[in-house]
């Protein structure tokens, strides 16, 4: 059962984690994606044992699914909590990415958290207009989301236009050639990782192709029957 | 009975930021009451507990006899009135009719009620000429007035203002003097929060100085604006007129003067002029 190298991944990226002093951050994300993970696990359990499958064989899916989902949530963080968008961006430059392109996918991670602030905000005001967004069935309360999206997307517009402006303000495209503040450079450890992740993702890969189940392929020990 | 009762309320976002310690006070009807500071003291999360967007993390804060930890935020908003600092970033609506007409459907009016209530709003604010245009089309100022529409028009007992006068020219800041004194006169409990020395000077309402999310003065408008020691301690600039009478107080000028007649005739009556 690939709980035994979801559990490995885990703790290397929890130490991966710590080391890098944002466990505080960590812990936060995990315990905001507690209820889909609480959800991922009653779905699979409620699936698997409606399509058939005995009760111990269900939770082990279940187990399984929902520590795929805080293994794939860890990773996420590990890589947006160490990484900032500048650095994001060197790289994609050093990969040779046009900067339109660079300049665009980094302005989409940065204004992600403007944009959820933004919705709160807007939340707050028409619920102070008496909207009500938690009662009702479901298709009312999606109608009832008419009264956050307009003005959301309104916003989203209009700060885009600002946005363009303050670029073209700021010379923006003026050089074909742009030079950076910092500069990456790559170290040896760094290759190393690098080099380590793309083996690992192969082998997976190969694995998967070929059918095999990682946890029996190491091991040899076959531990629930159709894993 | 008083109509608004923080009783030692403690609030924590979620994030960790302790923006209120131990907060106390109370309203009574009718008061006009404004809550200043500076950035980030707590004016606004105040504000926000008053219609139960945030609830108190600790301590009790009772709004018209309403517990508010314990009543939902359209309970409560039918109550207090809660403008919004950008409160013009939030329409979504065709038409400025529907988007006074809104929050009234939200609470439940009949529709009679509520063509009547918008229409007198409209009026109330100088727009019913702007009724079957879209909001987005408006000017600024206008934006801020349908905002005031738009929570008038369900005419709560108690109508909170978060920083009024952001933006707005002189002409819109004394019409905006007028509609507060004349929300008071009929009767509705006013609380706003502002850093406009000027503006609230002018208002002369019960001020409540707030700093780093506790109170640290409480008391009438020529108290607290000619404090100058405490005013410094928020970080507020004090009035120009309080900051001459000062500079003039060794001929015995007092520095609670808030108003123009009022300090020519203080100053003249010293020097020995019946009129300058």
């Amino acid at each position: 059962m690939d709980i035994v190298i979801l559990s490995i991944l885990l703790v290397v990226e929890a130490s991966a984690v710590a080391a890098a002093r944002v466990m505080r951050l960590w812990l936060r994300t995990l315990r905001g994606s507690s209820y889909l993970a609480a959800l991922v696990f009653i779905i699979t359990f409620l699936a698997r044992t409606l399509t058939g499958a005995d009760f111990f064989d269900a939770i082990g899916y279940a187990i399984v699914y929902t520590f795929r989902l805080v293994v794939f949530l860890t990773s996420f963080s590990l890589f947006f909590l160490t990484t900032t968008p500048e650095e994001i961006a060197l790289t994609m430059s050093k990969a040779r990415i046009p900067y339109e392109y660079i300049f665009a996918f980094v302005s989409a991670v940065r204004f992600t958290p403007v944009v959820a602030d933004e919705m709160r905000t807007i939340m707050d005001a028409q619920r102070s207009r008496g909207l009500e967004l938690d009662r009702g069935p479901f298709t009312a309360r999606l109608r009832r989301m008419i009264p956050i999206l307009i003005p959301l997307l309104v916003n989203v517009l209009r700060r885009s236009y600002e946005l363009a402006e303050a670029m073209e303000v700021k010379c923006f495209g003026a050089t074909k050639k742009r030079t950076y503040l910092k500069d990456l450079n790559p170290k040896t450890s760094d290759y190393l990782i690098l080099a380590g992740s793309v083996g690992l993702f192969t082998i997976t890969i190969y694995m998967r192709i070929n059918g095999y189940m990682p946890f029996e392929a190491i091991t040899g020990i076959r531990l629930v029957s159709g894993m | 009975m008083p109509v608004i009762e923080f009783d030692r309320v403690s609030y924590t976002y979620p994030s960790g930021v302790k923006a209120l310690k131990d907060v106390s006070f109370t309203v009574e009807k009718g008061e006009i009451v404004v809550l200043m500071g500076e950035n980030g003291s707590g004016k606004t999360t105040i504000l926000k507990h008053l219609n139960g967007l945030l609830k108190p993390t600790s301590g009790r804060l009772y709004v018209d006899g309403l517990d508010t930890s314990k009543s939902t935020v359209a309970q409560l908003s039918a109550k207090v009135g809660l403008v919004f600092q950008n409160a013009e970033n939030m329409f979504f609506e065709s038409t400025v009719w529907d988007e006074v007409a809104f929050a009234l459907r939200n609470f439940g009016f009949g529709e009679d009620v509520v063509r009547r209530r918008v229409d007198w709003a409209l009026k109330f604010f100088d727009l019913n000429g702007y009724a079957s245009q879209s909001p987005f089309t408006l000017s600024g100022g206008e934006k801020k007035r349908l905002a005031f529409a738009i929570v008038l028009a369900w005419s709560p007992a108690i109508i909170a203002l978060d920083e009024p006068t952001i933006g707005q020219d002189s002409l819109q800041k004394e019409k905006m003097l007028h509609m507060v004194k004349l929300l008071n006169t009929q009767g509705h409990t006013i609380l706003l929060a502002s850093h406009d020395v000027e503006f609230v000077a002018e208002l002369r309402p019960r001020i409540i100085l707030v700093s780093s999310g506790k109170i640290t003065a409480d008391g009438p408008c020529e108290e607290i604006l000619s404090d100058l020691e405490i005013l410094r301690k928020c970080s507020i600039v004090p009035p120009q007129l309080v900051l001459v009478m000062d500079r003039l107080r060794d001929l015995g000028l007092s520095r609670k003067i808030l108003d123009v007649p009022e300090a020519v005739k203080a100053i003249s009556e010293v020097i020995g002029h019946k009129h300058i």
